[in-house]
């Protein structure tokens, strides 16, 4: 331990450094005609600091970092680090996987370049130390994935990207102004994020600020009812992109409500409003997920679902001045960076496969999916564990435990959904499922390393009524599951994306007769008459306000 | 602010002020004697001579802490004229000849004189007004009297409008005229406050009025009308009818110092006639008037782009916008936040210049090579040029005030100083703004860099391409502007609304 301790304090700050810039060098080169290939091949390697900086901050102590003369500073916590690791551990498998996309196809190049640039923030909000870095490295993870969303170019695509185009540019304008809020609220005039939020349950914004973090983060993690651009997204995306986007990208919104909410100070009301939001997403996630055919949209609802839950945990430990909420809810996020990204892997596999390799492949998704739902011994199971302690025995502890089932409910539509699905006639390349293997192997194995960096338990996580408490829920999801197959699933279709259906529908409605009357009203302004009147009105108005404010 | 009699002492170095202004004039003078190809040569050898005086200008500035002064021929005002530099000058002198060179490298192509040596009247033209404008900058930079200030303003305008009509077609020639006949209005309403100052205190030096001025009708008749004009020739929404035609029109060259340079330096003046003439007066209202006519500029010039089909005339409108944020500084000019504001505001103005000196050398790239610059024909057009769409696409991540870019800087200092001043409104509209730009970008970006590639008429010339990346660039790297310039920008910076602390 205390040789890990001593690398990290050597070996960190330089490590921060590198887990930015290594995505950014290898883009350099790609840009490059001639070593473009040869770049693309590392491009799995570019996680590599990332991933050492993430076990050095584990099994060591936590670090920081900075680069003065881009005024950006790092810092690694136990939170952060766990996040990393995993984020790091999908960028690199689902690298190997998108290799196959990155030859021999139109948009190559377009895809590798957001590809890389999203791969940096993605690795970068987990680092960021001040609240510019912050706002840079969530920018960078958000706004060129669009092109990893759009990269079809069909209509669903173009919708899909235009939908999380507008939900990510609205969110950043929305963090734009929480931030300035935070720097205004700190009296010392710094940007570190660690003094912000300890002056923010003083400053005269604070609710304001609170509000806008929490909108601006949920939108991310797409909490209801701003949930829609992520089924239409993930949908959308290529396999590889949806496996980076579910896994890693979203948890951009979780460490930044982990990083940004004043966990240590009680605020009951916040705290609530928060748990409450996140718990009807939990639920709305899986009762919209329910009526989905699609296997990549089933599991974008789950994700709303399992972000709601995610959210519900970091309110509890925000009204109950839970200072461990923050590296539960990292762990429980980190669970799901990785199942996540090996699930939609797995729909990619399985739609190369026929036949005889489709069975087995077939198992290990069912075990990825049932790990979501909290099947003991896996990954899954260790994160409910992690979380219990902020949940409690009393109401909220009951609902998750719905939540469990209702879960494992819809991690067996999908599983159903996805046993039906087509073959889409690509090939199944050893390298793909080489990658996807190594990640499910990941998503199981990792989870128990990191557990007890979280003040986890080993021998409490194998106890029979552990064991017991994980199962029963289960059992009701699956009876829940099976009674709704048996019926031939009568559930309404309803479309993916539910409620952003209505949103596209009242911008269509107000966007475009808003533009022709700000035309009307120009063509009236630019003519000579009205131009001079203003000039004129301008000149008397500012004379008259000067005099009046005597 | 009251320094006594050292305000007119020139400061060591101070003779340095008189070059900007007097070799470029000397240029434009050569030009027309020597004439034909030589008109290219002389601008394009002077640039850098500029660079070089902005620079020594602003490293006297930044050694010393203090404005320079320079006392033409020796007579202290209110006889004679003096000559100041202060942070922002110096800035602003920079940035000229920074764009300037690009521009001028940029339109060599264009503006080229035939080899045989037989004079064209285009490319002369081209040469020895670009070199006005940068004489005329320069003067509104270091001007320190309101007359003075006043033949500047109007040397700028004589210097401009005709690059507008240089091809010579009719709708340009409408556009030049309305540019013309507007910016004329706004000289006379400049020209009257002017004289309504001279009648009151019998000076027009800066110093000496800022220290006599009283808050009395003729002072804030004065104001009012001075404003008004300089407006007009700012193009503030809703006086800015001339602008989209005449920025969409001229030449892509000239678009860029149009709209990079030439309405900064009727804003230069607006801000110099607020802080440094009557940062004595209380100056909330109006103050909060210039703010709100900002504001309208900024959703209603967002709107429009995003509504154009054209895209200069897209990047035109969104100059619009673009010149409302400068406006957001004047009601934050007072209080503990008003170097927040200041810096942000000037960070607005540089960062502004170089993108949109950027995008408009870019459009003018994409509409050489496509034949055509309709949005709607833009599809795969990023795949057969990436250089320029690059250009493009970075000047536009500043104008959406995304970070890193200098655009950023300036709207989170603009929207620190409006939320510690508890004037939100401010901070919703750059917000609004903010997502309007990345709606008009999303419309020329997203169709540009999917489907086939089209048919080329001529590739982009790379050095050209290079030109416009430098400069989208340079908005970039504002970002990353050390505290110590910010610093530099306080220098000679008046507290504006002093009487009412």
């Amino acid at each position: 331990m205390s040789a890990l301790a001593a690398a990290a304090q050597e070996f960190g700050p330089g490590l921060l450094v590198a887990a930015l810039a290594a995505p950014l060098v290898v883009l350099a080169v790609v840009l490059s005609p001639k070593l473009r290939f040869a770049a693309l091949a590392m491009s799995p390697l570019a996680p590599l600091p990332a991933l050492a900086a993430a076990i050095l901050a584990i099994g060591g102590a936590p670090f920081e970092g900075e680069l003065p003369g881009l005024r950006m500073s790092f810092r690694l916590d136990l939170p952060g680090a766990i996040l990393l690791a995993a984020a790091a551990l999908v960028w690199i498998a689902a690298s190997v996987f998108a290799r196959a996309d990155w030859t021999g196809r139109p948009n190559a190049e377009r895809f590798a370049v957001s590809w890389l640039l999203t791969m940096a923030g993605s690795l970068g909000v987990f680092v960021a130390a001040d609240l510019l870095t912050f706002y840079l490295v969530y920018a960078l993870v958000s706004v060129p994935a669009y092109y990893l969303v759009a990269d079809d170019e069909d209509a669903g695509s173009s919708r899909a990207g235009g939908v999380y185009l507008a939900f990510t540019l609205i969110g950043e304008a929305v963090l734009l102004i929480a931030f300035v809020m935070l720097a205004a609220g700190e009296p010392g005039g710094s940007l570190d994020i660690r003094a912000v939020v300890a002056a923010l349950p003083a400053s005269p914004w604070r609710d304001a600020a609170l509000a806008l973090l929490i909108l601006g983060f949920g939108m991310k993690i797409a909490l209801a009812p701003l949930n829609g651009w992520m089924p239409l997204a993930y949908a959308a995306a290529p396999i590889p992109a949806a496996a980076v986007l579910s896994g890693a990208a979203v948890k951009a919104g979780v460490i930044g409500l982990i990083r940004f909410l004043p966990l240590g100070a009680a605020l009951p009301d916040w705290g609530e409003a928060l748990a409450w939001a996140g718990f009807v997403s939990a639920f709305y996630g899986v009762a919209i997920g329910l009526t989905q055919r699609d296997p990549k949209t089933i599991l974008a609802y789950s994700s709303i679902s399992q972000m709601g839950v995610i959210a519900a945990v970091l309110g509890l430990g925000l009204a109950g001045a839970d200072q461990n909420a923050a590296s539960d809810a990292a762990f429980y996020a980190a669970n799901h960076v990785l199942v996540k990204a090996a699930l939609f892997l797995s729909v990619g596999v399985a739609a190369a496969l026929t036949g005889r390799g489709r069975s087995p492949a077939l198992i290990v998704a069912a075990a990825l999916a049932l790990s979501l739902g909290g099947l003991p011994l896996t990954g899954g199971a260790l994160a409910k564990l992690a979380v219990k302690g902020t949940l409690g025995d009393g109401v909220a502890g009951a609902v998750a435990a719905a939540s469990a089932a209702a879960t494992t409910a819809l991690m067996l539509h999908f599983f159903i959904r996805l046993a039906r699905s087509d073959n889409d006639g690509k090939a199944a390349s050893p390298q793909r499922i080489l990658s996807w293997l190594a990640l499910a192997f990941a998503s199981m194995l990792v989870p128990w390393l990191m557990f007890p960096a979280v003040g986890g338990d080993l021998a409490d996580a194998l106890a029979t009524a552990t064991l017991w408490d994980a199962i029963w829920p289960m059992l009701i999801g699956a009876a829940l599951a099976a009674g709704l197959w048996a019926l031939g699933e009568p559930l309404p279709r309803i479309p993916a994306g539910d409620i952003v259906v209505a949103q596209e529908a009242a911008f269509r409605a107000s966007a475009p007769p808003l533009g022709a009357a700000f035309e009307r009203l120009d063509w009236r302004l630019r003519q000579w008459p009205a131009a001079g009147l203003s000039l004129l009105t301008i000149a008397l108005a500012l004379a008259a306000a000067g005099f009046a404010s005597r | 602010m009251t320094e006594g009699a050292s305000a007119f002492a020139a400061t060591a170095g101070g003779s340095l002020l008189a070059l900007p202004i007097l070799v470029p004039a000397a240029g434009v003078l050569l030009s027309f004697l020597l004439g034909g190809r030589q008109a290219e040569r002389i601008a394009l050898a002077l640039m850098p001579v500029q660079f070089g005086f902005a620079v020594a200008i602003a490293s006297l500035i930044w050694r010393s802490g203090q404005p320079l002064v320079y006392v033409l021929g020796g007579y202290a005002p209110p006889l004679g004229i003096a000559l100041r530099a202060d942070g922002f000058s110096a800035v602003m002198l920079v940035t000229t000849s920074l764009i300037m060179p690009a521009a001028g490298l940029y339109a060599r192509t264009n503006f080229a004189t035939p080899n045989d040596g037989t004079e064209r009247r285009a490319p002369l033209v081209f040469w020895t007004l670009l070199q006005a404008i940068q004489a005329a900058l320069s003067l509104i930079f270091l001007g320190g009297d309101l007359f003075n200030l006043y033949v500047a303003l109007e040397l700028l305008t004589f210097a401009a409008a005709p690059l507008v009509c240089l091809d010579g077609r009719p709708e340009t020639l409408a556009a030049a005229l309305r540019y013309l006949m507007f910016a004329l209005f706004g000289a006379l309403f400049y020209l009257l406050g002017v004289a309504l100052l001279y009648g009151a205190y019998g000076t027009l030096d800066i110093v000496l009025l800022s220290r006599q001025i009283r808050a009395e009708p003729a002072v804030w008749l004065a104001a009012g009308l001075m404003t008004a004009g300089l407006l007009a020739k700012t193009a503030l929404f809703p006086l800015h009818l001339w602008l989209p035609p005449a920025h969409a029109n001229a030449p892509a060259a000239a678009s860029a110092v149009l709209s990079g340079l030439v309405v900064k330096g009727s804003f230069f003046l607006i801000v110099r006639l607020w802080f440094n003439v009557l940062p004595a007066l209380p100056n909330a209202v109006p103050g909060a008037i210039l703010a709100a006519l900002g504001s309208a500029a900024i959703l209603a010039g967002s709107a429009l782009a995003l509504r154009q089909e054209r895209l200069k005339l897209l990047i035109a409108y969104s100059t619009v916008a673009q010149i409302g944020y400068l406006f957001l500084m004047f009601p934050l000019a007072s209080g503990p936040w008003s170097a927040e504001a200041f810096s942000g505001g000037v960070m607005q103005a540089l960062s502004h210049a170089f993108a949109k000196a950027a995008m408009f050398l870019s459009a003018g790239l994409i509409a050489e090579s496509l034949g055509h610059d309709r949005i709607a024909g833009l599809g795969g057009a990023g795949r057969a040029m990436p250089v320029t769409f690059l250009a493009l696409g970075l000047g536009g991540l500043s104008l959406m005030g995304l970070p890193p870019s200098g655009g950023f800087a300036a709207k989170w200092l603009l929207m620190k100083a409006s939320i510690e001043a508890g004037q939100w409104v401010w901070a919703v509209v750059m917000l609004a703004g903010g997502l309007l730009a990345g709606g008009y970008l999303y419309r020329v970006l997203a169709p540009a860099l999917s489907g086939n590639r089209p048919q080329l008429k001529s590739p982009p010339r790379r050095s050209r391409e290079n030109v416009a990346l430098a400069l989208a660039l340079a908005a970039v790297l504002l970002a990353f502007a050390p505290p110590t310039f910010f610093a530099f920008l306080q220098i000679g910076r008046p507290a504006a609304g002093a009487a009412l602390r």
